[in-house]
């Protein structure tokens, strides 16, 4: 496929050349394989789009295409995604998202990533619980979705990789279909080979939630080791237990690398405060020397882990979100040994679709992810302003079981989906490499400025059609990223 | 590095860099040679794991195979050799300019002869070859440095870039090596080399002398021939005394557990070419290298032209640049 390099492509105002792919009315290689559907999250760095395959053989098949930011002018091409498409190229395994393809727009040098789509995230599914249903995940889901990321984040760590990001809208799952209830550790955007520089957050202009920090780099601590995602790990075990974040701090917003005092203060409530012989590095700890009054001037009076999570003390799941909440980053638990933790061996036993207990329990309807399809490939949304979703689309997706709508994921109605094609588009197959970027043209660039790619998308725009069955969410803005 | 003087000495490298700086204590404060890739490994077989895990990953990245210099022409070859020298040297001075890491040179001079390895660039197309540079080294620093400079700041003394072209550039380069950009380097592997040669008996700058071979290999051998952990055993060796008999080597080479017979041997020929090296750094020792293409010539040359990278015959694309059709911008390079 896309093995742009034999047909010598060049930008658009490159008349001299043949297969000039700019404004010229050609289909954009890449973008011929997708129907794109809608936006379905924005991030830091990007757009999140939803699209389907039309390739025969996979049709209908669900993609989802990260959009990055445009660089700053001058800058090149972003870090992050140099960083995380090498990582995603070099890592699979089931539990880690996919990544398909990835593409290139040569006439404004955006990227574009195309990943197996993922129907559910965590965040979603604790939201649906606490808000909508009223009831706690059932266990068999809990013990599948925990036993799965730490699978896939045991696959991370013993290649090296740290996360360094995970939160319960980092972890997804897939929904109807061969993998369904599959989870899928996400956004690698933030993710580094042990190797790497280590950018304190903050420089990165990054926001990260500080909810599933660990407490080591609360404390100032330059190295980030892969015990820092078993933190997180445990946090959100807890949130699925609870369905509400363990450690909600308020972040404090300053550069660089603000000190989380109250985020701090919320985990010691919780598990009482550090010592030095529990953690005996703690005293290397920049933070921990400089506020040493600030924070053990707070009074400590923490009310035990297992009155948060409402777990009786002697419960192996109990002793494995405790031993994920360690203190000391080198005794907390490592991803491996969890997986070998008796709470995955005792009833109910984990299994590969967390969404279905094996035996005639009731089955939750997951909500759909909400679309948002007035916005195009470019980000652009149509002059119509994008429509709150009515009580009467809710039906088909909030509390679907209720209505009586089969399946979960209730294949999402066609109706007023409409086919973007953004112009100058070039793709290429990661398979067969031997062609990227056989069309680029360093030196192209300057006869696709001034022409606004837009123009000619602006007139495709279509509102959404509002008999749209979505989800029971009115669509959102939530920072998302893959 | 605003001067034209483009000779080339390998100590000049290493001026930013005191000999106190670069003994043991000196690690933590120093900016450009950080040979502790990760220095939180719990346990020593934790520490053995990542660095064989590393030695498997190092052939990933097209450790061994042909390179471009293999397959040009006999004028073209030579082109292209002179070519990457010159490449090589502008990358180490912009190393100096921006106070990157070696490793960051390094890396970028990995990615350059990844990329010769796949693409021809035409005879004589200088331009092209500092485009490369700067696309290279680059990337390499959003992989390796904290602190990106903006595409403009690049120094390419002869040429000017537009930040878009450059920009294009560094896409044909990800999209040619397949977004592989996670190439290793000899510098992950020194101290733990240093460490497991020579313990706490460690001589005295050691390190700097080994990072001074390792640069000068650079410019005697594509590093797509030649795996880099080889490379930094060689150079350890070599810095420690390049006279070593060969039982010596082995014996200390058995320390590691990863290398078969076959990266012996390899181990044996980077440490002759590295004894090599060293000899000629003593007859001279501003060991400068024959002056380059691009000191011949001068002047500023504005590129903003229209390339088109068209597939060639086999398996490698050439470069191609369509000058003819507009009045290029680009100067003809002056030659003596």
């Amino acid at each position: 496929m896309g093995d742009g390099g034999n047909r010598g492509l060049v930008g658009s105002g490159n008349s001299n050349n043949n297969g000039g792919n700019g404004s010229s009315g050609n289909k954009p290689e890449w973008l011929q394989h997708y129907d794109l559907i809608g936006k379905i999250g924005e991030g830091t760095y990007g757009l999140v789009f939803l699209a389907r395959t039309k390739s025969p053989g996979n049709r209908g098949k669900s993609i989802a295409i990260k959009k990055f930011k445009q660089s700053k002018d001058g800058d090149g091409v972003s870090p992050t995604a140099i960083r995380e498409i090498m990582l995603l190229r070099e890592i699979t395994h089931d539990n880690v998202v996919k990544l398909v393809n990835v593409h290139i727009n040569h006439a404004d040098m955006s990227l574009y990533l195309a990943f197996d789509y993922a129907e559910h995230d965590l965040y979603e599914i604790i939201r649906h619980h606490r808000d909508k249903v009223n009831h706690a995940i059932h266990q068999y889901t809990v013990k599948s979705l925990l036993w799965q990321l730490l699978n896939g984040l045991n696959y991370l760590h013993s290649n090296w990789i740290i996360h360094r990001d995970l939160k319960p809208s980092n972890i997804l799952v897939m929904g109807e279909g061969e993998e369904q209830g599959v989870v899928k550790i996400a956004d690698f955007g933030l993710a580094r080979i042990y190797q790497a520089p280590l950018k304190p957050l903050a420089e990165n202009g990054v926001v990260v939630t500080i909810w599933y920090r660990a407490p080591e780099l609360l404390l100032g601590a330059k190295h980030y080791t892969s015990a820092v995602d078993m933190w997180a790990v445990g946090c959100i075990f807890a949130e699925l237990l609870t369905l509400k974040p363990l450690f909600q701090g308020a972040e404090v917003k300053a550069t660089p690398n603000p000190f989380q005092l109250d985020q701090l203060d919320k985990i010691f409530k919780v598990l009482g405060h550090p010592t030095l012989e529990k953690w005996p590095t703690l005293a290397n700890l920049p933070h921990w020397q400089q506020d040493i009054q600030h924070i053990q001037g707070h009074n400590d009076n923490s009310h035990g882990l297992h009155g948060f999570v409402h777990l009786p003390l002697k419960s192996p799941a109990f002793d494995l979100l405790s031993k994920m909440l360690e203190y000391d980053p080198r005794k907390r638990i490592t991803a491996a040994q969890a997986l070998e933790h008796e709470y995955f061996r005792l009833e109910p036993l984990p299994g590969r679709n967390a969404l279905v207990p094996s035996q005639g329990e009731k089955v939750v309807n997951y909500p759909t992810r909400p679309v948002d399809t007035t916005t195009d490939f470019e980000g652009t949304t149509s002059l119509q302003p994008s429509q709150p979703v009515s009580s009467g689309n809710a039906v088909s997706g909030n509390m679907a079981g209720a209505h009586g709508v089969p399946g979960r994921s209730v294949p999402r109605p066609m109706l007023g989906m409409q086919r973007m094609q953004p112009q100058g588009m070039t793709g290429y197959n990661l398979a067969s490499q031997a062609g990227i970027g056989g069309g680029m043209n360093p030196g192209g660039i300057p006869m696709q400025r001034g022409v606004n790619p837009q123009a000619h998308q602006q007139q495709q725009l279509r509102r959404k059609d509002p008999g749209m069955g979505m989800s029971g969410y009115p669509p959102q803005q939530k920072q998302r990223r893959m | 590095m605003g001067d034209s003087d483009t000779s080339f000495c390998v100590s000049t490298l290493l001026c930013q860099e005191s000999e106190s700086c670069l003994n043991e204590q000196g690690y933590e404060e120093n900016t450009y040679i950080d040979v502790k890739p990760y220095d939180c490994f719990v346990s020593e077989d934790e520490e053995d794991e990542y660095f064989e895990n590393l030695f498997r990953r190092e052939t990933c990245f097209g450790s061994k195979g042909s390179s471009a210099l293999d397959d040009y022409s006999d004028i073209s070859q030579t082109w292209l050799k002179s070519a990457r020298l010159d490449a090589v040297e502008w990358i180490f001075n912009t190393r100096a300019v921006f106070g990157f890491h070696f490793r960051t040179a390094y890396l970028s001079i990995t990615y350059f002869d990844r990329f010769i390895s796949k693409r021809y660039i035409d005879r004589g197309k200088m331009w092209a070859i500092r485009l490369l540079s700067v696309a290279c080294l680059s990337l390499a620093a959003k992989m390796e440095e904290c602190d990106v400079p903006l595409l403009s700041e690049f120094p390419t003394q002869d040429f000017y870039f537009e930040s878009n072209v450059i920009q294009k550039m560094e896409l044909l380069v990800l999209s040619t090596l397949e977004w592989k950009m996670g190439s290793i380097t000899p510098f992950s592997y020194l101290s733990y080399f240093i460490n497991k040669f020579f313990g706490d008996s460690r001589p005295k700058g050691l390190v700097s002398r080994a990072v001074e071979l390792i640069v000068a290999m650079t410019k005697e051998t594509n590093l797509i021939d030649s795996r880099p952990s080889i490379i930094a055993a060689a150079a350890v060796l070599a810095a420690f005394d390049n006279q070593l008999p060969r039982k010596i080597m082995e014996l200390k080479m058995s320390v590691i557990s990863f290398w078969q017979s076959d990266d012996k041997e390899h181990m044996y020929s980077s440490y002759n070419l590295m004894q090599e090296i060293g000899k000629r750094k003593v007859k001279t020792p501003e060991l400068s290298v024959t002056p380059n293409v691009l000191s011949l010539h001068s002047g500023s040359h504005y590129l903003n032209e229209n390339i088109s990278y068209n597939s060639a015959a086999g398996t490698k694309r050439r470069l191609t640049f369509n000058e003819s059709d507009h009045s290029s911008p680009v100067k003809k390079v002056h030659r003596k």
